[in-house]
């Protein structure tokens, strides 16, 4: 597109286009759509509406923005709109649907889902009172079609055709030939014996109907076969699974997700429910959550908070002693600095795990020797929070002497000259100029770093699993616990599995704090001001 | 605006040139497993191309005497899906299947720590295996799930090891075919220690008097905070995780962490940290070490540790755990084959188990990729190599780990339990009853 431009501004974009171009924006366009298309067709497939509709929305979106002028300037911005709402919106839209659910273990399926587990399926069908197990080997005819060879209990033989009554044989006479030491016949005239994988290969054969039915025969396990019946089956209008052997009633419980039974037993799998906000309730009301819930956000916000600190602190040091040019071999020197960012958190955080052994590691060897004291990083209260905060401090500070060097570069040096010559010396020049510059181009920085290290879990984690353990709480809770490693032992390492829908909730809530905190924090600092504001 | 027509029409048009040759190429990955409802690809395309399905090929059955009868459908196959163990011996038994019986036996290598979950995502949606290896301890989840379906053994019962198929059994059922046990066993050091303790007393008094000597740092080595290695001292005082119901299973409402036995244990372990016996400072890699070198002269490890205390060199015997007022037992965790229930072909996959598995000849190939103890009866009696029939013996009266989903709530407070008595914060008693109080609340809280 060329945009022509007049004196008066342009009104109107000019459309002189060369075929090529034209060419390549629509096979763009249309293979856009087809990859589109195509996945709407998999997701109807497989009943994924909230998907389908996104992606739908998605793509007449990116049609109308390219094909019509007026939408020229979104252009540009539709590819990180598109991929916005598929990576950040759809997850967070289907977060808050999954906290206003049970989905967790034993509730992951759907309703009809569930129901056919149940009712459908080889292990479904059992042999009622009083029926007779046979165990069988299997013929094929030279059409396909198959027969059985059973042996009942007392040793008696049959032979079994789909539609034909169960015919009483014995091995040896007329068409079947001699025994083996089962009894069972070596081969049988016009028949090819089968052994069992062999038969079980044949897919259809669990459902063969061999005999008459009612009384058809049909094969169980791989030794054993006999008149089965299916014992869960499905009653639509009472909406309730019928146990056949048993004789009892499963009613559907859409307030829980279970078939439950008048004695109160449920059949598994459940399925998901929405539950409303029982979630919620669960996590505000109770009792365990209360006592040490306080204290675990206290000691988040505070390791949050000074993580922030000592890391700007010791970045924006670094970042100035090595802004000078004239120091020698900074280069290097900032080049070994970065290391600690590079490394990948997981390893070095468990290879300090090691050194701070407080009986075998090399910084407690080597502090015993020198000031006689090695400290108890991992069993002391205290020391263990020390320990995280000295970790994260050794993992964070590269980043922020990077982010330092930069916004240092962008402080124009022309006002220096002007402070020192109103006689300010270099700490004064350092809080009245550096630091209220710096921290309007920094802040957003800070503020973002203090939401990852509100929920930085491979730290805490990784140091020592939230530990040491508090004594006497109603759930288990470690001194160093953050919010979010509290939440995981919560969701996902207690009760009775991984809880998603519970830990949906309690992410909405964690969610809402951060951003009240961060909301509160750009407010207070006045974050979005212009520069000239502060000069 | 007759140009945008004109531009209009020219996309649609090309998009559905697009769609076409898409719907028509999308057709061929879903061969095998059909999902359970039939892909509408062929619906909305307009242009009238014919879809290709390509029919899946029979295999050509040339093998000679067992099979000699084509098949008429489609190849049967079964997908199984194993970690980076056991797949290259997969593989091999795979080969042997389909030579012996015509079958196709695809397997997967999926590792050990994300099999559960992607299991549990891909069987739902129609894409994961026949077959699964796997642990006991997983069929809580499992089956809670409804992701797994029983298995029959049939007459091939009897050739398993008992507490093998009480491990795999939930709620009277059982879900899976065992082929492999490990469980801790009592390591010591002959050249400190000549004769193996018979009972935790005389662990304790043999580990003082080493110390006393100053022949080792520490005489019994044992990791702060872990219940799995606690356990057999636990039950040699008597204490239990759950209590059993008359058919073996674990019994939720029935706690023993703050029985008798248990307390009893906590206080010994208790008393062992205030003499100096044992240090709070030591973590897995650390107990290791110090035996290793020379530092500890007993501890308990299974046989995953093997390879190292051997490439250590230092002199090292297996025996079973000590006892004391009860018999010490370690926790049994078996590995074996499930059947997964969103299986096309379970007939098939409960015949590969009973029928090929089953068999000396392939436990004894199973066994020799992977030596632990193994789960079939004869191969376990014959094993050759000491070491791995000293962790058989130590097992022949284990209790399986509990695998009802209640056992997740048990870890963290019991392992906190035993940090805090480590560390000398709280009284034994006092922190195994609290531990038993949060799991009984997240028990209920349910």
């Amino acid at each position: 597109m060329i945009r022509v431009g007049t004196g008066q501004g342009t009104q109107r974009l000019s459309t002189s286009l060369s075929l090529s171009e034209v060419l390549f924006r629509l096979l763009a366009l249309a293979l856009v759509d087809a990859v589109a298309i195509w996945l709407v067709i998999r997701m109807v497939a497989d009943g994924v509406w909230l998907l389908v509709t996104l992606v739908t929305v998605i793509t007449l979106g990116l049609n109308v923005i390219f094909l019509r002028e007026e939408f020229y300037p979104l252009r540009w911005m539709s590819p990180g709109l598109a991929l916005m709402i598929l990576m950040v919106v759809y997850p967070l839209v289907f977060t808050v649907y999954t906290a206003f659910t049970n989905y967790s273990d034993g509730h992951l399926l759907t309703k009809p889902q569930a129901i056919k587990r149940i009712t459908t399926g080889l292990q479904n069908m059992y042999v009622p009172e009083g029926g007779i197990t046979y165990r069988w080997v299997a013929f094929q005819a030279e059409d396909g079609t198959l027969a059985l060879w059973l042996t009942d209990p007392e040793g008696n033989h049959y032979f079994a055709r789909p539609g034909e009554p169960l015919q009483p044989a014995r091995a040896g006479e007329g068409i079947f030939g001699p025994p083996d030491e089962a009894g069972v016949p070596t081969a049988i005239e016009g028949y090819t014996r089968l052994n069992r994988i062999q038969a079980a290969a044949n897919r259809e054969l669990p459902s063969i109907q061999f005999g008459l039915p009612p009384n058809a025969v049909q094969v169980r396990t791989p030794t054993e076969a006999a008149v089965l019946r299916p014992r869960f089956v499905y009653d639509p209008e009472r909406d309730a699974i019928v146990d056949q052997k048993e004789g009892k009633l499963y009613v559907a419980d859409d307030s829980t997700g279970f078939f439950v039974s008048a004695e109160g037993e449920t059949l598994t799998p459940g399925y998901i429910v929405t539950v409303g906000w029982r979630n919620f309730d669960r996590l505000l009301n109770s009792p365990a959550i209360r006592g040490p819930v306080i204290r675990v956000f206290v000691w988040t916000v505070v390791f949050a908070a000074a993580s922030v600190v000592t890391t700007f602190a010791l970045g924006l040091f670094i970042a100035l002693l090595y802004n000078d040019p004239t120091v020698r071999g900074r280069k290097l020197i900032r080049s070994l600095l970065i290391v600690p960012y590079a490394i990948p958190a997981f390893i070095s955080i468990l290879v300090w795990r090691g050194m701070m052994n407080p009986q075998f590691g090399v910084l407690n060897r080597a502090l015993d020797t020198w000031l006689g004291f090695s400290p108890p990083w991992f069993s002391d209260p205290m020391w263990a929070r020390l320990g995280v905060i000295l970790v994260n401090l050794w993992l964070g500070f590269p980043y922020m002497m990077l982010v330092c060097s930069g916004a240092l570069q962008a402080i124009p040096d022309d006002i220096y000259e002007a402070a020192e010559i109103d006689g300010a010396g270099a700490w004064k020049k350092f809080r009245l100029i550096t630091l209220p510059l710096l921290l309007v181009s920094v802040g957003p920085l800070l503020i973002s770093s203090f939401a990852f290290n509100f929920n930085n879990f491979n730290v805490i984690y990784l140091f020592n699993q939230g530990n040491p353990p508090m004594r006497g709480t109603p759930t288990p809770v470690g001194h160093t616990d953050i919010l979010v490693t509290y939440v995981y032992r919560l969701a996902f390492a207690s009760g009775g599995g991984k809880d998603y829908g519970y830990a949906a909730a309690i992410t909405i809530i964690i969610f809402l704090i951060v951003a009240a905190i961060t909301l509160f924090n750009f407010r207070y600092t006045r974050m979005w001001e212009e520069v000239s504001e502060h000069v | 605006m007759e140009r945008r027509s004109v531009l209009l029409t020219l996309v649609v048009v090309t998009v559905m040139l697009i769609v076409a040759a898409c719907g028509g190429g999308g057709a061929q990955p879903t061969a095998a497993p059909a999902p359970t409802e039939p892909p509408p690809e062929a619906a909305p395309s307009p242009t009238p191309e014919p879809m290709e399905e390509p029919s899946p090929t029979p295999e050509p059955m040339e093998e000679p005497s067992p099979t000699p009868e084509p098949m008429e459908e489609a190849a049967a196959q079964l997908v199984i899906w194993a970690d980076e163990n056991r797949a290259p011996i997969m593989q091999e038994l795979a080969e042997a299947f389909k030579a012996q019986y015509g079958v196709e036996l695809v397997v997967q290598q999926v590792s050990f720590g994300d099999l559960r979950e992607q299991f549990k995502v891909a069987g739902p949606a129609g894409e994961g295996p026949d077959i699964i290896i796997g642990a006991h301890d997983w069929l809580g989840e499992l089956v809670v799930n409804g992701l797994i379906v029983p298995v029959d053994l049939g007459d091939k019962r009897d050739q398993f090891l008992d507490v093998a198929l009480q491990a795999f059994t939930y709620d009277g059922e059982l879900y899976g075919m065992p082929y492999l046990t490990e469980n801790v066993a009592f390591f010591y050091n002959p050249d400190l220690v000549p004769e193996p303790p018979k009972t935790w007393s005389e662990v304790r008094e043999i580990a003082a008097q080493l110390q006393e000597e100053g022949k080792v740092t520490q005489g019994y080595v044992l990791q702060v905070g872990d219940p799995y290695h606690f356990y057999p001292i636990m039950s040699a005082f008597g204490g239990y995780v759950f209590g059993r119901d008359e058919k073996g299973s674990y019994n939720p409402d029935d706690l023993g962490i703050d029985s008798e036995g248990s307390i009893a244990a906590a206080k010994w372990l208790d008393q062992m940290v205030k003499d100096g016996l044992l240090s709070p400072d030591v973590d897995w890699d650390t107990m290791h070490a110090m035996f290793e070198n020379g530092e500890s002269a007993m501890f308990i490890t299974g046989p995953w540790a093997l390879n190292r205390i051997r490439e250590s060199g230092v002199n090292y015997a297996i025996a079973p755990i000590p006892d004391e007022t009860s018999e010490g037992k370690p926790f049994m965790g078996v590995h074996g084959f499930m059947i997964s229930a969103f299986s096309q072909d379970p007939l098939l996959a409960q015949a590969f188990l009973t029928e090929f598995v089953a068999t000396e000849e392939v436990m004894q190939k199973l066994f020799e990729a992977d030596p632990r103890p193994s789960a079939f009866l004869s191969v376990r009696e014959a094993i050759d190599d000491p070491d791995t029939a000293a962790f058989g013996e130590a097992g022949q009266n284990a209790d399986p780990m509990p695998a009802i989903p209640e056992m997740a709530s048990v870890w963290e407070a019991w392992g906190n339990a035993i940090t805090l008595i480590f560390q000398q914060q709280e009284d034994p008693e006092a922190a195994f009853k609290a531990a038993a109080e949060q799991i009984r609340a997240a028990i209920a809280g349910q």
